[in-house]
């Protein structure tokens, strides 16, 4: 399929231009790039709920992001054992790579997924849940536990967020 | 089944309702929670142990696997279940005490208990998935709780540990991504079938090491060993003993024994690597302890040791190696949490946690300055404390496994950690007391009864070596791990 | 095959940003660029030559649906991520303000 391989080109244009930008804005706007990237890519590969979802949770991060990028990047100092460290990052990738690439041989060709229990959901959810959309029936039927764990791990995120950001955190001031 | 997750998840959400209220309130609701789960994990344990199927499965919403997700409940899961439950109640017994040193504690009791939902969540999963989200849902509690106070230190720790527990959340993410295009199916019975037809599939291999590289990083082994050091020592106490004597050992090991020794099935390989981490941690873990001055640092490294004990014996794979990796997974939480709890109430006692300006524990605070003695002989092998049965017995499953250097490096730990802990430890419990020491607070009541119960639990755990006690306790335990690829077709069986 | 491997090319991308990267929302973008790909990794994987969406209609028969087990697996994860991305920018913002910085390197008073 063309269309998902010059879009994973582009999500990786955008990506590294993410990551080696100085200025942080730009940066925060390339990653919105790479998000819409995928949520184009979520169409052509026919998951339409997940290309909404991913829209709209693009946009949130963007905004709790921009919230926090105020400054610049930092000037590149080539400090210490950088070529070091840089090419050893960059030779675990590539092992990880190869290694990727040898167990994709594994893999069914692309296009030809085994769905053993998927069929089971095909035949039965229309039957057993009444619901059109086969997803909707399995976040929220079959595999309901998945969708309290991510609401769960959502509320955790949000009280957890009104705990760091309180301004008084010991009665009586801050110890040191 | 269920009960193990609706209990802390509704009392999460209650202390957020009740958050107006006073503490009082939300002290005797979340103490009831935790009593209520510590005696639920008891129950289950003697039911897994009464049923004698070893297999307890329990559907959500009526469907069943694979289609459906269901709980079950073995002997590991039912005596880890009662491990962390056990260590959860006093923690939460100990806090209501403690964390008045904070504002805002319904915050802290909410995501304490959404952390203990994550983590029972870890224990019953029986579908990959499952496993991955209630993994989050500890881990995020965990880093906005070692966070908690909000300093600066506190607030760079809980960074650190949250990149690095993400990257690795991350991996095993991708892992089940492979897993599942090999295997097509999540519950982790299906999972097992699907390998066993063929191992050595290079996507086995990727998969593990992938795998590997995400637990190890949650169970602190060496070398992805950084963020405990950084966390332990920035969290609040009860965290601390939360982290190192319970979220470690369910995100880690049991996430480690469960999937490497019931999905995938041992191989040689695995148990190999598992013996090399093990004894780097165990090693690094000691020298690092080494000249700590800082009392949680000291007992973090010293942790990243014990974990390596527990490690190695994992990899030596025999019955009675197994046995000695679960009992002292079982000595290690208990005594872990105890040192830290003690850590707490010395460091509010002193407003200090270096070790060289600390003296005099045990004249000026009985309780905190024993107990502390006592949790220090356990870890490091006197006896009769637990601690030493149980490294005993890892010793001797090393030499009668044929691997008897690994034995003499267990013994050697064992000295060093010994030496470290009381070189430690002894000025500071014993000296004569600082001048200012009429300043101090003194450790509030209920600290002093969850503490002198852990106390207690250290001492009575080598009873679980008589034959009747570990026929109920244990025994189950190592079955699990021994049958490894028994799950699968006792849980299949289950089902139908 | 090469669609999977640019997947875990976009992946590596995001790895190489958390490991090397000293900016903390730099770090922060890494882990994004991570998820993505792992989410995107998870639907290549569901799908089916000429396959549709899993919905039902009630006016046609609807055969040869991709596999809908990883959609909804990465709707999840999707939504876990969004609670880990709200969670490191709320640390970040909160580091900055006792720091004055987001370079990690001077981020550094625990030491040991």
């Amino acid at each position: 399929m063309l269309e998902i391989d010059l879009l994973l080109l582009f999500m990786i244009a955008s990506a590294i231009i993410a990551v080696q930008v100085k200025d942080l804005l730009s940066s925060v706007i390339a990653v919105g790039a790479v998000g819409i990237g995928l949520s184009m890519s979520f169409l052509i590969m026919k998951a339409p709920d997940l290309a909404i979802m991913q829209l709209v949770v693009e946009v949130l991060s963007l905004i709790i992001l921009i919230r926090a990028t105020i400054r610049k990047d930092l000037p590149f100092s080539a400090s210490g054992r950088w070529a070091f460290n840089t090419f050893s990052m960059i030779l675990f990738l590539a092992v990880f790579l190869v290694f990727a690439y040898f167990s994709f041989s594994d893999m069914h060709r692309f296009g030809a997924p085994l769905m053993k229990v998927s069929q089971e959901y095909l035949g039965e959810a229309m039957a057993k849940t009444g619901a059109h959309n086969v997803i909707a029936a399995i976040t929220l039927k079959y595999r309901s536990i998945d969708t309290l764990g991510e609401v769960a791990a959502l509320f955790a995120a949000v009280v957890g967020v009104l705990a760091i950001a309180r301004k008084v955190s010991r009665p009586g001031g801050i110890r040191k | 089944m269920h009960l193990f997750l609706i209990i802390p998840l509704a009392a999460a959400f209650m202390m957020a309702i009740l958050a107006r209220t006073g503490d009082c309130v939300r002290d005797i609701i979340s103490g009831l929670a935790a009593i209520s789960l510590a005696v639920f994990s008891v129950l289950t344990l003697m039911a897994a142990n009464f049923f004698h199927s070893a297999v307890i499965v329990k559907s959500f919403a009526g469907f069943m696997p694979p289609a459906g997700t269901a709980f079950v409940v073995d002997g590991l899961s039912a005596f880890m279940l009662v491990t962390v439950n056990t260590v959860a109640l006093f923690v939460v017994l100990y806090s209501a005490g403690y964390m008045n040193k904070y504002t805002d504690k319904w915050k802290f009791q909410s995501l304490f208990f959404l952390m203990i939902s994550g983590i029972n969540g870890v224990l019953v999963a029986s579908d990959m998935f499952n496993l991955y989200v209630f993994l989050e849902i500890a881990a995020i509690s965990a880093y906005f709780l070692v966070a908690f106070g909000t300093e600066a230190e506190e607030l760079e720790a809980s960074f650190k540990y949250a990149v690095m527990g993400t990257v690795a959340s991350a991996f095993i993410l991708l892992g089940i991504a492979f897993l599942y295009s090999h295997t097509s199916t999540l519950s982790l019975a299906g999972i097992a079938q699907a390998i066993a037809a063929a191992p050595s599939a290079r996507i086995v291999q990727f998969v593990s090491v992938l795998f590997l590289m995400g637990f190890a990083l949650k169970a602190a082994l060496v070398p992805f060993h950084a963020w405990l050091a950084y966390a332990h020592s920035s969290a609040p106490a009860p965290i601390s003993a939360m982290l190192s004597g319970v979220l470690i050992k369910v995100l880690g090991i049991y996430a480690i024994a469960r999937i490497f020794f019931s999905v995938f099935g041992a191989s040689a390989g695995i148990c190999q690597i598992l013996i090399a981490l093990g004894v780097l941690s165990m090693i690094a873990g000691g020298v690092l302890a080494f000249g700590q001055s800082d009392i949680k640092r000291l007992f973090a490294y010293s942790t990243v040791s014990q974990i390596g004990y527990v490690a190695l014996a994992l990899g030596v794979a025999t019955p009675l190696a197994f046995f000695g990796a679960v009992f002292h997974l079982f000595n290690h939480s208990i005594v872990k949490s105890l040192l830290f709890l003690n850590s707490g109430s010395i460091e509010q006692m002193f407003r200090t946690r270096d070790l060289s300006k600390i003296s005099g524990v045990v004249a000026g605070a009985p309780v905190t300055g024993y107990t502390s003695i006592m949790g220090a002989m356990s870890i490091s092998g006197v006896p009769p404390f637990g601690g030493f049965w149980s490294k005993l017995i890892i010793i001797f499953a090393c030499l009668q496994a044929g691997h008897p250097v690994l034995a003499a490096i267990a013994v050697l730990v064992s000295v060093m950690t010994m030496a470290y802990y009381f070189a430690a430890m002894t000025p500071a419990l014993f000296g004569a007391g600082i001048n200012s020491f009429n300043a101090v607070k003194k450790v509030h009541g209920i600290m002093n009864v969850s503490v002198m119960a852990l106390a207690v639990l250290a001492l009575a755990a080598p009873l679980a070596l008589l034959p009747e006690m570990r026929q109920r306790l244990i025994d189950g335990a190592v079955q699990a791990l021994v049958n490894g690829s028994a799950y699968a077709a006792t849980v299949l069986g289950a089902i139908k | 095959m090469v669609t999977y491997l640019l997947c875990l090319v976009l992946f590596s991308v995001g790895l190489y940003c958390v490991v090397r990267k000293r900016n903390i929302i730099k770090i922060i973008i890494g882990i994004g660029i991570m998820e993505y790909a792992i989410n995107l990794f998870f639907i290549l994987i569901g799908y089916r030559s000429n396959g549709r969406a899993p919905i039902f209609a009630d006016d046609q028969a609807v055969v040869n649906m991709v596999d809908p087990l990883p959609q909804a697996m990465a709707l999840t994860a999707i939504v876990i991520s969004l609670a880990v991305t709200m969670m490191l920018v709320a640390l970040a913002i909160r580091i900055y303000e006792k720091y004055g910085t987001f370079d990690i390197t001077k981020i550094n008073r625990l030491k040991g």
